[in-house]
């Protein structure tokens, strides 16, 4: 079917079959390889992307349920040839070990913070514990978010 | 391993002006797989090349791989020491396997083993170092100075007058017709500046951002996607499938046979995915492994009642010791089969044209995926070009090829560029698993003290599975027709590699604590199952048993069982050192808050000591973890962010194989299959975690693993203290 939807502020047109998971026409049709297959169910959140702002488990999104809406991935998470706070504060941690997840991880962060800029410790936990990291970067993850949080890592 | 710089350093000239040293870095996993490198005489082949030019400034390309454990950073850190550049300025490259890159002389090209920063530790700095010298020596001529008196410094060298200076580029072309410095100085400890004091990482920013391209963001032009059904028991064989069906379905473009399953190649993931449901496949079950987890027990305790195994370590007599023995301590240890649970699954990339296969993949043993290709195709080892990318996590699960060996037979059929890809489900139900392992200890107690300790360890090798995998790969003369025969008589009978398989062992022969009487025996016994090198391998097991049994002997002796272990480490000042900072660290001496209990463990793994106090409770009946205090001794810290951050992962690690950790067969089928039932620790489950490193000038040993296998006893050992119930399985589990 011809679906139409707006990707990182551009609209894209595309002739797709309607259950085609939202992550391979990003990844494949568009290019756009910064968000991650992990488990095909929604269980890891390696393909977290933000539809009309809330974060989406793309691989278990079939396109047709983004049809008209706008889709933000990590690539267009800041303008170009800058970095949004977040990536900015991932890279002044030291998060990323293997860095698969890491994409994931930054949308369902940006989400937190576009609605509770100032989130608790036990807020940063719940928003991210769908969020599965391998080589266990959680604690610097925390760590990052709370920085770029309006509380600062004053009271973490 | 100490080479001669003459012969191990070389420069050449850059075609376009440019100074490269190509040199050569040890060979890697020696010490944990058996491997070693064939030695120095015959022909000597750089894998590391430092290249130097006015345009493109200076890269390093190594034989290496990262999959997430800091060895690229580590690895610049060093080069830019002694160049005097910052280390974010060098850009890196992982050499291709193949063709120019092809090694005569054979070396397998693995990253494993938390070796890289060990056996690079010295000529890194010295390829750097003698690329300085150089670049001293040729502004040195073009001023018509002396060389001792030109000074490299931040990318430029600087004329005797403090004012003038040409920068690295400029004089590369120059340097490059210098002779190698030999010897070559290294910059004294107190003059360093970026070792050891180094905290960030090389790829953090590509990694934040989406740019870092892994195995499955590979993309050629015209590229198809194929999917694999495999054997979903264990031993099953293809008999026949509906191929005339599933090629009818939207965009499926083949539907291939390969030794490893049916393969559908489609112009879509997605379509290739859908297909598969509709493919039918007849298996033949002649030779079905119709096992289950307990069947796997049940054999393992027969064969250690049958057979008391080989003998690793004896020291006194242990049944001398238990015939006099006032007390006898005994216990039985079981743990799982585990799954790799890489976050990004296994795939592969490959194009076939006439001249050979370009394989694109993320693996750990490029080496062997050239064999791998080689041997389902009908091109020559020499005809396979591997190119490493990223690694979404390895954990030892991309040291076997399988993955590379699918997409080769796939891409060798259809003859277009092919991607494969991997489900969730297929990466965890047929993954090459941590082996499931018994182990009987017994431990004779007199006069309040330890007198024997006896340890059986009753598996599987998982060399006599590599090798199925390696063996062609050692022997790169041998005819393919071998490769199969070479597999099975694997590399042990042919004495060349020499190896000794010590993954059941290591951890465990290594029994560190002073007793007259030690006896470590292993009985050999292989259910079938496919199994592998796991982040820690034999240390993943034997580091629990050992120190979990530690544990009770300390119990049953009314000890504390930090400072029976204190005493028992006397005469080990850098144990005796850790151990202390620990426990130090860890409040061992102070109250525990109510409902909670502290466990403590000390561990040796890959010449790096780890000891660690990990503080739990019980909360709405699961485990609940709530402090981990670490302290690591690697030598020389290179980057110490780095290993603060790959301790953090190994303790995480450990912990979630302590809490969740187990792979089950049903009648030779893996019962779990996604995220659900084989749980990874999330956010929620985050202890706090204190990391502390012991300041070192010795050599630098690995980090990436050696953080795992103290988490899992010091857990149990907090478990026992808090409800008197000893954890001997895993994963572990309380009463609610």
């Amino acid at each position: 079917m011809a679906i139409k939807l707006t990707v990182n502020g551009q609209l894209r047109q595309l002739d797709i079959e309607a259950d085609t998971p939202l992550l391979w026409v990003l990844r494949d049709e568009l290019g756009l390889k910064g968000t991650k297959f992990g488990c095909g169910k929604g269980l890891c959140g390696a393909c977290t992307v933000h539809l009309d702002g809330s974060p989406a488990r793309s691989c278990s999104t079939p396109v047709s349920l983004a049809e008209g809406r706008e889709v933000t991935t990590i690539e267009g998470l800041a303008p170009e040839g800058e970095l949004h706070p977040l990536q900015l504060a991932w890279v002044e941690h030291n998060v990323p070990q293997c860095g698969y997840c890491q994409s994931g991880q930054i949308m369902s962060a940006a989400h937190l913070l576009s609605y509770n800029a100032a989130p608790s410790n036990d807020d940063i936990v719940a928003a991210m514990s769908g969020n599965l990291c391998r080589c266990r970067t959680y604690a610097r993850i925390h760590a990052a978010i709370k920085s770029v949080s309006k509380h600062g890592e004053a009271d973490a | 391993m100490s080479l001669s710089r003459r012969e191990f350093l070389k420069a050449t000239a850059v075609s376009g002006g440019g100074l490269m040293l190509s040199f050569s870095l040890g060979g890697c996993a020696a010490s944990d797989n058996g491997y070693r490198e064939s030695g120095g005489e015959g022909r000597w082949t750089p894998n590391a090349w430092l290249e130097i030019t006015d345009q493109n400034g200076i890269t390093l390309t190594i034989a290496r791989v990262e999959m997430g454990q800091g060895t690229v950073t580590g690895m610049t850190t060093l080069v830019a020491e002694e160049l005097d550049v910052p280390p974010d300025t060098l850009k890196t490259r992982f050499a291709p396997v193949g063709d120019a890159y092809r090694n005569p002389l054979y070396k397998l090209q693995l990253t494993g083993g938390s070796t890289s920063l060990a056996t690079s530790w010295q000529p890194l700095r010295e390829a750097g170092a003698a690329a300085r010298i150089m670049l001293e020596r040729a502004a040195a001529r073009t001023w018509n100075v002396e060389a001792r008196r030109c000074t490299g410094r931040d990318g430029r060298v600087w004329h005797p007058d403090g004012e003038t200076s040409l920068s690295y580029g400029q004089l590369a072309a120059l340097a490059a017709h210098e002779t190698v410095p030999d010897p070559v100085p290294l910059r004294p400890r107190s003059e360093w500046r970026y070792i050891g004091k180094t905290n960030t990482r090389h790829d953090a920013e590509i990694k934040s951002t989406g740019q870092a391209e892994y195995g499955i963001d590979v993309d050629l032009p015209d590229m198809v996607y194929a999917v694999m059904t495999r054997p979903p028991r264990l031993g099953l064989r293809v008999e026949g499938f509906n191929a005339d069906t599933v090629r009818a379905m939207p965009g499926v473009i083949d539907v291939v046979e390969t030794e490893r399953g049916v393969a559908i190649v489609a112009d879509k993931y997605w379509r290739a995915r859908k297909a598969q449901d509709a493919l039918e496949i007849v298996w033949d079950e002649t030779d079905a492994l119709d096992l289950d987890v307990d069947h796997v027990f049940e054999t393992y305790a027969r064969a250690a009642d049958d057979d008391p195994g080989e003998t690793e370590r004896e020291d006194g007599d242990v049944e001398q010791a238990r015939s006099q023995a006032g007390q006898v301590l005994e216990a039985e240890y079981r743990v799982p089969f585990l799954a790799h649970a890489t976050m990004e699954p296994m795939n592969a990339t490959a194009r076939v044209n006439e001249n050979g296969i370009e394989v694109w993949a993320p693996t750990q043993a490029p080496d062997l995926g050239r064999i791998a290709a080689a041997r389902v195709t009908d091109f020559s080892p020499d005809e396979v070009t591997i190119h490493t990318t990223w690694i979404g996590g390895g954990f030892g699960r991309r040291l076997t090829q399988d993955y590379i060996e699918e997409v080769a037979a796939i891409a060798f059929q259809v003859r277009r560029p092919v991607k494969l890809l991997w489900s969730r489900e297929d990466d965890m139900r047929h993954d090459v698993y941590r082996p499931a392992m018994l182990h009987r200890l017994s431990a004779t107690l007199s006069d309040e003290q330890i007198t024997g300790w006896d340890h059986q360890i009753v598996g599987p090798q998982v060399l006599n599975w590599y090798a199925r995998n390696a063996a062609a790969a050692q022997f790169p003369w041998a005819p393919k027709f071998l490769y199969d025969s070479l597999a099975r008589v694997g590399v042990m009978a042919e004495g060349i590699a020499t190896p000794k398989d010590t993954s059941a062992i290591e951890g465990a022969v290594e029994y560190p604590y002073a007793a007259p009487n030690v006896r470590v025996r292993h009985t050999h016994v292989d259910a079938g199952i496919p199994i592998s090198y796991w982040r820690s391998v034999g240390h993943s097991h034997n580091g629990f048993v050992v120190e979990t049994f530690m544990d009770e002997v300390a119990h049953s002796l009314g000890r504390d069982p930090y400072k029976f272990r204190r005493d028992l480490l006397k005469q080990k000042p850098g144990d005796l050192a850790v151990l202390d900072r620990a426990a130090k660290l860890g409040d061992w001496s102070r109250p525990v808050p109510e409902g909670r209990a502290r466990g403590i463990a000390i561990h040796r793994s890959f010449g790096t000591l780890v000891a660690q106090v990990v503080e739990a409770g019980i909360e709405g009946g699961a485990i609940r973890v709530y402090r981990v205090a670490c302290v690591v001794d690697c030598g020389q810290v290179v980057n110490p962010d780095v290993v603060r951050m790959q301790m953090e992962s190994g303790i995480l690690f450990g912990l979630t194989a302590a809490l969740y950790g187990e792979i089950e067969f049903e009648q030779g089928a893996v019962k779990q299959g996604n995220f659900d039932d084989y749980r990874l620790l999330s956010m929620y489950d985050l202890p706090e975690m204190t990391i502390d490193i012991i300041d070192s000038e010795a050599s630098p040993t690995g980090v990436g693993e050696p953080g795992v296998p103290p988490v899992m006893p010091a857990l149990g050992n907090a478990l026992f203290a808090l409800t008197g119930k000893r954890q001997r399985n895993m994963p572990f589990k309380v009463e609610v």
